[in-house]
């Protein structure tokens, strides 16, 4: 499949989101609404803990704020561009749909993947920006234009290892009939990550560092922001992800064997 | 109701069957009910400094892993259910059945209960061994806590079924799920015990359902407040029983008509 | 243009248990059962085609189709479909094949069909002109032109099946699999259905495989049917030929102007009724000129009919016989 029709592809399913996103208007209010609350949500346990102590685990409330900041960018991604593709592919296997998908002369990791988008959760990427510069402006000061390249390059590093877990659940779902379950999850783990990951100990720490690399999502990117990462982290972090990538496809792959050798 | 009693034995059985058979769908359920061990964490870095209010590190260990116990214990799925059983047209069938569709989906939700208690039993172990000094000793207190698990399930359960039958009305409740979620993480006390939140939360925290479905048997059981004002919160929480459940049978019995009519 | 030889596909299959201690033993330890869903099934099928696919339900006619277009691999022998191995899925064989299942939807549920086509256009490139073309051609065919710009979930089922053959044909392939295309559609939409696959066959001298329920449809529509029966090929040929075979007797219905002798109609063949001035007799078809000549000299007859019989109690005779000769083995 030539890079071209990637495009085109990408295109066309776009739109058919945009379409279906504009018939139900009543979904934009709630999904409006819905992002604010979950912001909203994330922002009073902070409160509540920085009330009367100046830092936690180092982290400063200001700094701790950037860090959510990243968090409601990373989950308005999620729940934007990668979970309702993940969602579409659990029902697709479940109503044994997902072999008109099979059948189609273009990459099957490829159109699964950007199967659906949910356009509303653009709103949450703003107020995603708007607390991220909320926390630079108690701190005081800009970020270096330095640090923001850094920033956004370790931000999509973390965009790539995301969707790779995501593209790992879904080759489980080839497995698990009621999948429904994968995605809350998924949403759930990744609800760690509005924390700094130096706030964990022991083998959480462990776990959110290497195993589920909930460091590299967040903090990481927050801490480039800041200038305070330093340059082997970094270089460590965009080796993981990519190792991450190779390693979805290669399961998705296989995955995929599996299902045309053993369905029905 | 004589009827439904004598068949409940059989459907409970079925039920606890379906369960085994879906066991690693349960699993990933279970998995999701992590949010009281990351809120721990962060918590046991915070109180490095120090307690706050009442909640020094044994306390938060007490909260966060009887929250855990109480949450594994009284949630249910039966929006999920409900939902798709009328989104997929399938509660056709369940109406013809010689038996109330509450009492086969509640004999679904309990056929639940021996599964978790599988999966509580190592999470008491380790409340007891890490912070059993902090669970109250008091006969009349555990009466009530006892009672209070009881009546938070079936409270959950009536305000379930009744979420689930807004799809009655609406395209999809889930939307309507996920406020439910977020209030209800709040208020519930699940992220944070509801005497640390700000005063103009708390203050609501006394007369909504919210509280009695989690932290008020969490509350009990760590022997938070003396015998008496136990006793009141249960009388309280009793009172939404009956509440909730006569306004999910109206609710059914409008939803019917309206199902009738427009065959949903 | 499709070759088929020693197909084999088979299973492993999970037995779930009935009651809760058998589901308790089952999580320790489970039991596999093998099915055969296909087995050692041969065929040719030549360039511009229409072939019936035909047998009871789970004989394995959706898992032979599946395996024909790349969906499922084979456990063993070899699949030819215009050159192309199917199980490698290269890009050129799945510009060349569609699949249409009549119980299973491409369209997009929530919007107009017409932005399902523009997808599929996206994914096999499809020139613009070229894409026009066959839009306009297809909509024309299958009268369709005011069913396009409709969300999907309001379409009734037979508008539905008209765009999912639409969808499914944009990329103009060669070799059309259809999988019970006209399941649930009404007998009227049955036939634009069926209509429209001969037209469409004739027209760009596709290859036409399908299944169905509905013996009208093959009979309509396949001169050459393929039956199979749990796995195994049972019949290969002409349809005309099997009825022969499975059914080698015709039915005369014959209206009398006076009361016939019965024995001159016993002589004839075996009779079904005898109703006053009305009968029914069975006849070998080898045997019809001469049974026919015989009634119309020596009775009065009004009026005579010839009558295949029906082609569902043919298949119920071979799946049947097929059952009795296992049974005997």
């Amino acid at each position: 499949m030539r890079p071209t029709r990637h495009v085109r592809v990408l295109q066309a399913q776009l739109r058919a989101s945009v379409a279906n996103a504009m018939q139900y208007r009543a979904d934009f209010l709630l999904q409006g609404l819905l992002g604010l609350m979950w912001v909203g949500v994330s922002l009073i346990p902070l409160n509540v803990l920085y009330r009367d102590r100046q830092s936690i685990a180092g982290w400063t409330w200001p700094q701790a704020l950037l860090v959510t900041g990243w968090f409601t960018a990373l989950r308005a991604a999620l729940e934007g561009a990668v979970s309702p593709s993940l969602t579409a592919v659990v029902e697709h296997v479940r109503r044994g749909t997902l072999d008109f998908v099979l059948l189609k002369p273009a990459d099957s990791q490829f159109l699964v993947s950007t199967a659906r988008f949910e356009p509303w959760k653009v709103l949450d990427l703003g107020a995603s920006f708007v607390i991220m510069g909320w926390a630079f402006h108690q701190m005081g000061r800009a970020p270096a234009p330095l640090d923001l390249a850094a920033a956004a390059l370790l931000g999509l590093v973390a965009l790539i290892v995301l969707y790779s877990m995501w593209i790992l659940v879904i080759s489980l779902s080839f497995f698990i009939v009621r999948a429904d379950n994968l995605s809350f999850l998924f949403s759930s783990l990744l609800d760690a990550a509005r924390w700094p990951v130096q706030v964990f100990r022991g083998a959480l720490r462990f776990l959110f560092t290497f195993i589920f690399p909930l460091a590299l999502m967040t903090t990481y990117p927050a801490m480039a922001m800041m200038g305070t990462l330093d340059a082997t982290t970094a270089g460590t972090a965009l080796l993981v992800g990519f190792s991450f990538a190779a390693v979805a496809r290669v399961v998705w792959l296989r995955a995929l064997r599996n299902y045309t050798s053993a369905s029905s | 109701m004589l009827r439904a009693l004598r068949a409940y034995p059989t459907l409970l059985r079925v039920g606890i069957a379906d369960m085994i058979a879906y066991r690693t769908e349960f699993l990933i359920w279970a998995l999701t009910t992590n949010m009281p061990l990351v809120m721990l964490a962060v918590w046991n870095a915070a109180v490095d400094d120090g307690p706050v209010g009442r909640f020094g590190r044994p306390q938060f260990i007490a909260y966060y892993l009887i929250t855990m116990i109480v949450r594994l214990l009284v949630s249910n799925w039966v929006v999920w259910e409900i939902t798709m059983s009328i989104r997929h047209g399938t509660l056709a069938t369940r109406l013809m059945r010689p038996l109330h569709p509450l009492w086969a989906w509640s004999a679904e939700q309990l056929a639940a209960v021996p599964m978790r208690l599988v999966l509580v039993a190592p999470v008491v172990v380790a409340l007891v061994h890490a912070a059993g000094s902090e669970l109250t000793r008091d006969p009349a207190l555990l009466a009530i806590f006892a009672l209070s698990l009881v009546g938070a399930w079936l409270v959950q359960f009536f305000l379930m079924v009744a979420l689930g039958l807004a799809s009655f009305w609406i395209e999809s409740s889930f939307g309507l799920f996920e406020v439910w979620m977020g209030v209800n993480a709040v208020l519930g006390g699940y992220l944070v015990p509801l005497e640390l939140l700000p005063e103009w939360l708390r203050s609501s925290t006394g007369w909504l359902p919210f509280r009695f479905l989690l932290s008020f048997p969490v509350e009990t059981a760590m022997g938070l407040h003396p015998v008496d004002v136990a006793l009141g919160d249960l009388g309280i929480q009793w009172a939404y029983v009956a509440v909730s459940a006569a306004a999910t049978l109206a609710l059914w019995r409008a939803g019917l008509r309206r199902f009738a009519a427009f065959g949903g | 243009m499709i070759e088929v030889r020693d197909l084999c596909k088979t299973y492993r299959v999970h037995q779930r248990p009935e009651g809760l201690a058998a589901a308790l033993r089952s999580l320790v330890h489970r039991r596999y059962d093998e099915v055969h869903a296909v087995s050692d099934l041969c065929f040719r099928i030549a360039d511009g085609e229409r072939v019936g696919f035909l047998g009871p339900n789970g004989a394995g006619k959706t898992t032979t189709l599946k395996m024909l277009s790349g969906l499922l691999h084979p456990t063993r022998g070899t699949l030819a479909v215009d050159g192309f191995t199917p199980q490698r899925r290269d890009e050129a064989f799945l510009k060349r094949v569609t699949l249409v299942m009549g119980q299973k939807q491409q369209l997009l549920w929530d919007l107009p069909p017409v932005e399902t086509f523009a997808l599929n256009r996206a994914v096999y490139g499809i020139p613009r002109a070229e894409f026009d073309r066959t839009l306009t051609e297809l909509t024309d065919l299958l009268q369709a032109g005011g069913l396009v710009g409709k969300p999907a979930r309001q379409l009734s089922l037979g508008e539905r099946m008209k765009c999912e053959l639409i969808a499914a044909l944009l990329h103009q392939p060669r070799v059309l699999f259809l999988d019970e295309p006209t399941i649930g559609l009404d007998v009227s939409m049955q036939a634009t259905v069926r209509g429209f696959i001969r037209a469409y066959n004739e027209r760009t001298g596709a290859t036409v495989l399908l299944t169905s329920h509905y013996m009208e449809d093959v009979a309509a529509l396949c001169p050459r049917v393929i039956v199979i029966d749990k796995g195994r090929l049972l019949y290969d040929g002409e349809l005309r030929a099997l009825v022969q075979r499975v059914r080698p007797f015709k039915r005369l219905s014959i209206r009398f102007a006076e009361p016939p002798a019965p024995e001159v109609l016993a002589r004839v063949g075996e009779v079904l009724s005898l109703e006053g001035l009305a009968a029914q007799v069975r006849v070998r078809g080898t045997d019809v000129k001469d049974a026919v000549r015989d009634l119309l000299g020596t009775l009065a007859v009004a009026d005579l009919t010839v009558e295949d019989p029906p082609l569902d109690e043919v298949m119920r005779d071979l799946f049947d016989g097929n059952t009795a000769a296992r049974g005997a083995a």
